[in-house]
C-alpha cells in the first residue's frame, strides 16, 4: 500500500480560524473543563497541521486526532486507526464528536446523509439557483412592465 | 527515513499516525511494536525496551534497573 501523497498550499501548516471554530463546535461538550480533556495542535514534518484530542492527566494520551492534508481532513484514534476522511470539515467534525461522546453512531448515519446532500446542494447548486435568481432581478420589472 | 516512508513500510494509507507519535502525543501501539521496529531496521527488544523507558520509565527501571540507561 502506498502512501496517499498530496500537493501542499503555502498556508497549510496553519489551522484557520473557520477550521478551528468547526473542531471546536463539534468538540465543545468534549474538552469541556469537566472532562479533564485538552487539545493541542501540531504539524507533521511535511508541514500539515494535526489537531489533537488528548485525555486527562496525567497521560494526556491522544484519543483523537484530525489532520489536514492536501484539503483532506483525515480523523484518526489514538492508535492511528483511521475513523474516517472527507474533504468537508464539517463532516470530518460531526463524526469525531460521535467517536468521543455517546452520540449514537446510528444517529450520525443518520445525520450524515443528509449533511452530504446539503453539501452537495450547496457546493454544485447554489451558484446555478443564485444565477437564475439575479437574472430573475433584472428580467422581473420587465415583466411587471407587461402586466 | 521520512514519516511518509515509514508509514508506506507499515502499510498505513496515511502517515499522519507516523507524526502523532513522533510529535509525542501518541504511543507505538504494543502490537505493532515489532512491525515498527522491524521497518526501523532496529532490533525488536531493544526498540520496545527503549519506548518502555518513556511510555512507563516508573516500570521500566523496575525491570531493568540502572543498566537500563545506558542501553
Amino acid at each position: 500500500m502506498s502512501v496517499v501523497a498530496f500537493e501542499r498550499r503555502q498556508d497549510a501548516a496553519v489551522w484557520t480560524e473557520t477550521e478551528l471554530d468547526a473542531i471546536f463546535a463539534a468538540l465543545h461538550a468534549a474538552i469541556a473543563p469537566a472532562t479533564g480533556r485538552t487539545w493541542e495542535t501540531g504539524v507533521t514534518e511535511s508541514g500539515d497541521v494535526q489537531f489533537y484530542l488528548l485525555g486527562p492527566r496525567p497521560e494526556e494520551a491522544c484519543q483523537l486526532c484530525v489532520s489536514r492534508i492536501g484539503g483532506q481532513y483525515i480523523l484518526e484514534d489514538g492508535s492511528g486507526r483511521l475513523l474516517f476522511e472527507h474533504r468537508n470539515l464539517d463532516l470530518v467534525a460531526l463524526h469525531a464528536k460521535a467517536a468521543v461522546s455517546s452520540t449514537p453512531w446510528l444517529m450520525v448515519r443518520t445525520v450524515m446523509p443528509w449533511f452530504a446532500i446539503r453539501n452537495t446542494i450547496q457546493e454544485k447548486f447554489e451558484p446555478i439557483l443564485v444565477e437564475g435568481e439575479e437574472l430573475l432581478v433584472q428580467v422581473a420589472p420587465q415583466l411587471a412592465a407587461f402586466a | 527515513m521520512s514519516q511518509a516512508d515509514l508509514a508506506a513500510k507499515l502499510g498505513l494509507k496515511y502517515y499522519t499516525f507516523v507524526s502523532q507519535v513522533e510529535n509525542g502525543f501518541s504511543r507505538v501501539p504494543t502490537e505493532l511494536l515489532g512491525a515498527w521496529a522491524d521497518q526501523l531496521g532496529l532490533e525488536q527488544r531493544a526498540f520496545a525496551r527503549h519506548l518502555l523507558m518513556y511510555y512507563e520509565p516508573e516500570l521500566h527501571r523496575l525491570l531493568f534497573g540502572a543498566e537500563s540507561k545506558s542501553k
